[in-house]
């Protein structure tokens, strides 16, 4: 019996740790199906976790938090946007400076609010309630993954309900079809009368939101407590390598989430499932930490790789003008 | 009323000038702002943060020395970046690529130190740092080239590869790991500063010229010379205005493209080799976050080699001096400088806008 729970905290372990990957990723999915390469998903995170935390404990709402970190995330976006489809400047350039401004933020505020007392996540019931997980009924009883599936916070929930949402917008609607189609082609789209302008502005907005919702979570994931490295601790790059392995699609994204969760798990509870099943898996304590960490990159790298082979076949959800400015008067 | 953009011709070098002076000013007007919004004076911190805390200060030349070992890895890393940007090939990879050369450096370091003469030994040691830097580099290029792979997103991956490689080198105690102390329990990188050291120049009185920053220079003439008066700048600049044109024009553009994303990562490799070389140790934190920020600052300065050496200065003054300007204001954290950076690059991005575009109005009925 007691294997078996080191079964399902595993899993437990897997989700818990990782769904703000798949915020990360579904929230950058849409930037980039409008064709923007916004490399700012790391800052962005941060902002979105910094303010939802902050305002979150101050008005003792979950909802407030995740509201404000939506928010932040969003504003961040429509720095992105102003700067890249107005002002048409380099996303790359913009985006890795969003990353640098936004730690920046995350800090600077961090530190000054620090300095005139730091809310405490413990203190506020309504977060801590609110965090905290929920049985799904029946589900939740099936033994070993049903506890480890099943019983989870709402942000958790939250976070697949949004990759389902998005997965079926681009897929199902007409908002998504010419979403992607301004991916593809910009100039294409712009001569059948979609409003590109536009149509770029709000889903940068709302995929940076989504991410912000990923950062307040790695927040509240380490109870809040704020110390001298940041929270989202390098998972809005891993969320960058997630969009490439999940083939632009967020319903894969869930899947990728997982897979990228199960290496990242195995690094902490390694030991622990080595000692578990010293027979089957005693090897795993051999394996460098390091080793994981590295994983979902090489993965990622060669998944990059395949794809840009069997691109030349056009299978690829890559979108075509992904990182290059629409410049309406060069059409 | 309706306004379209329209491209500029090319606008006087003055007017350009003032239009990124005033992005400047604007920017640091924003941070005097969230200065005085903490309650900090904004003319003494940034008094402070400019000067580096070097005015009256006796151990002034020894600040100027530390901040001249952060200025150097920047500045020749921006301009390796700058020769790949030209041509439009997206390498951010700089981190990997100085993570692999500070490696090999400090392995040349460790296993050669000893026995060869010290000049020698430093030799060796670049041009490993840049072979294997620039073979890191040419992996991304290679895949662009062979399968049209995106480097932008190649080499972000390469570089936390390269990353927990270093990370793994340095938290593994292990017999095969020369890079730690085998006297220490807990894992310590080995300080070959004793035996292997690139040599500085008295300049008078206490102040001291490393051979790193005269190699830097001169490397940063020959580079301008490569891409202003060479064939092979040239093609760089045609790629990087039309691969198509370069094409036509019988440009073997994979060669070409091939040869600069290695030039670009060797450089960088040489960088982390100087770095190393001058700090005798290699650390976790060995790219002081150089292969970000030497993006921004190649950007920033509109990919002109001399102005690179300028921007990476006043961006290193930055950094630096907000470390210093945080021991006097506790209350302002030094991430501040990060901030400050961000909102100065978003300005002269928003300045460059209408550098290079302007605003006209439609008249009704055309």
């Amino acid at each position: 019996m007691d294997k078996l729970s080191v079964i399902t905290s595993f899993v437990h372990n897997i989700v818990v740790f990782n769904i703000p990957l798949l915020y990360g990723t579904v929230g950058e999915i849409m930037v980039e199906k409008s064709g923007s390469l916004n490399l700012g998903v790391e800052g962005t995170m941060a902002v979105g976790a910094i303010f939802g935390y902050i305002f979150g404990c101050y008005a003792n709402s979950l909802g407030v938090g995740i509201m404000v970190a939506f928010l932040a995330g969003a504003l961040f976006g429509l720095l992105f946007a102003a700067l890249t489809v107005s002002l048409q400047a380099n996303q790359n350039i913009t985006g890795l400076t969003l990353t640098t401004f936004g730690l920046g933020i995350y800090f600077f505020v961090g530190n000054s609010v620090k300095a005139n007392g730091w809310p405490v996540m413990g203190n506020y019931s309504n977060i801590k309630d609110g965090f905290a997980d929920i049985d799904i009924p029946l589900l939740s009883d099936i033994p070993v993954i049903g506890r480890g599936l099943f019983s989870h916070n709402m942000l958790v929930f939250l976070g697949i309900a949004i990759a389902v949402g998005v997965w079926w917008y681009l897929k199902h609607t007409t908002l998504g079809l010419k979403l992607r189609a301004i991916g593809e082609n910009p100039a294409a789209a712009d001569s059948v009368g979609i409003n590109v302008k536009r149509m770029k502005y709000i889903h940068i907005c709302v995929g940076c939101g989504i991410m912000g919702i990923g950062g307040y979570y790695m927040g509240l994931n380490m109870s809040g407590s704020f110390n001298s490295s940041c929270w989202i601790n390098g998972y809005g790059w891993i969320a960058v390598a997630l969009v490439i392995f999940a083939n632009w699609s967020p319903a894969i994204a869930i899947i990728g989430t997982f897979v990228f969760g199960f290496f990242n798990t195995l690094r902490v509870s390694g030991t622990s499932i080595a000692a578990a099943f010293p027979d089957q898996f005693g090897w795993l304590a051999h394996i460098p930490t390091q080793m994981y960490q590295a994983l979902p990159f090489i993965i990622t790298a060669i998944v990059l790789v395949v794809m840009s082979i069997r691109n030349k076949r056009g299978s690829s959800g890559l979108p075509s003008a992904l990182g290059q400015n629409y410049f309406r008067e060069e059409r | 009323m309706r306004f379209h953009v329209v491209k500029r011709d090319n606008w006087p070098l003055w007017k350009r000038a003032v239009a990124y002076l005033i992005a400047v000013v604007a920017a640091l007007l924003i941070g005097a702002v969230i200065l005085l919004a903490i309650g900090v004076n904004p003319i003494d911190y940034y008094y402070q943060l400019f000067t580096m805390g070097t005015v009256g200060n006796r151990f002034a030349y020894k600040t100027f020395m530390n901040y001249i070992k952060e200025f150097l890895p920047l500045a020749l890393t921006s301009v390796a970046l700058s020769l790949a940007f030209k041509m439009k090939f997206w390498n951010i990879g700089g981190e990997g690529q100085f993570i692999m050369g500070s490696i090999s450096a400090t392995y040349i370091a460790l296993t050669l130190g000893q026995t060869l003469p010290m000049w020698l030994t430093l030799i060796v040691m670049c041009v490993v740092a840049m072979l294997v830097a620039g073979l890191y580099g040419l992996l991304a290029g290679f895949l662009k080239v062979k399968f049209g792979t995106n480097e932008t997103l190649m080499t972000l991956m390469l570089n936390y590869i390269a990353l927990y490689l270093l990370y793994f080198i340095g938290e593994t105690k292990a017999s095969w790991n020369i890079f730690l102390q085998e006297s220490s329990m807990r894992p310590v990188f080995v300080n070959f500063s004793k035996f292997v050291s690139f040599p500085s120049i008295k300049m008078g009185g206490k102040f001291e010229l490393n051979i790193c920053v005269i190699l830097t220079a001169i490397i940063g003439v020959l580079i301008y010379i490569y891409l202003k008066r060479t064939k092979h700048g040239y093609e760089i600049s045609v790629i990087g205005d039309s691969v198509g044109t370069a094409k036509y024009a019988g440009m073997k553009t994979n060669k070409i493209v091939l040869r600069t994303a290695f030039i670009s990562a060797a450089l960088i490799g040489l960088a982390a080799s100087f770095k190393v070389g001058s700090a005798g140790v290699l650390s976790t934190a060995i790219t002081d976050d150089v292969g970000w920020t030497g993006v921004i600052v190649a950007w920033l300065a509109q990919l002109n080699t001399g102005m690179i050496f300028v921007v990476s200065a006043l961006i290193c003054v930055l950094q630096f001096g907000s470390t210093v300007a945080a021991t006097t204001y506790a209350q302002v954290d030094s991430s501040f400088a990060n901030m400050l950076q961000g909102i100065i690059l978003f300005l002269v991005l928003a300045a460059d806008f209408f550098i290079r575009f302007r605003i006209v109005r439609v008249k009704k009925g055309e």
